[in-house]
């Protein structure tokens, strides 16, 4: 049975920035509307596809030293950027397509901080049109 | 308008930065990832005219 096992080699680039060494989760959902196109004679429901509606929420340490995820993040809410999540290091490919999120909005940048334990940055990204590089 | 990378986690330093679609210049600029290209707007000095002087005639 084929799987895919993520432990440590995932790529996570915002806004062309590499904080693959900053992020722990990553959660994509490609998602399209799904629209009812049955008429009279069909005998079971069909749907077509409408608008698309991904999002991706990215996982992070809130790191405020420099070039890291807050300088990377602070002026990016409010704004659309590209994002990319590929499963592996290396070259696009079919086996390791780069999900790519081409204007996708940040509306907010919660930061969770506590006592003893470093600070986290979880953010999700809406909307931007999906491709899936693969060369 | 051009930019040179200036962090390795947008690339190798110095080498021109070329945007993809959707990439966020200002959000660059603002994170120190990226620095404008200096394009010099002055004229390079030209070199001192230096005509050897002719020898007198005898």
């Amino acid at each position: 049975m084929a799987t895919s096992t993520y432990l440590s080699s995932p790529v996570v680039t915002v806004n062309a920035v590499d904080l693959s060494d900053q992020c722990t989760g990553a959660t994509v959902n490609i998602n399209f509307d799904q629209l009812e196109a049955t008429a009279f004679g069909d005998s079971s429901r069909k749907y077509v596809s409408g608008l698309g509606s991904h999002s991706v929420t990215l996982d992070f340490y809130a790191s405020f030293a420099a070039t890291e995820t807050w300088a990377t993040l602070k002026s990016l809410v409010g704004t659309s950027t590209t994002v990319v999540v590929k499963p592996t290091v290396g070259a696009d490919s079919a086996t390791n397509p780069g999900l790519t999120f081409t204007g996708t909005f940040l509306a907010a940048l919660p930061i969770v901080t506590a006592l003893g334990a470093l600070g986290t940055i979880s953010i999700t990204f809406n909307g931007g049109v999906y491709t899936s590089d693969e060369s | 308008m051009s930019y040179l990378i200036a962090s390795e986690k947008l690339g190798v330093i110095g080498e021109p930065f070329i945007p993809k679609d959707g990439i966020n210049l200002d959000a660059l600029l603002a994170g120190g990832f990226i620095v404008r290209a200096e394009v010099s707007t002055t004229e390079e000095e030209k070199p001192a005219k230096n005509k050897p002087k002719k020898a007198p005639k005898e």
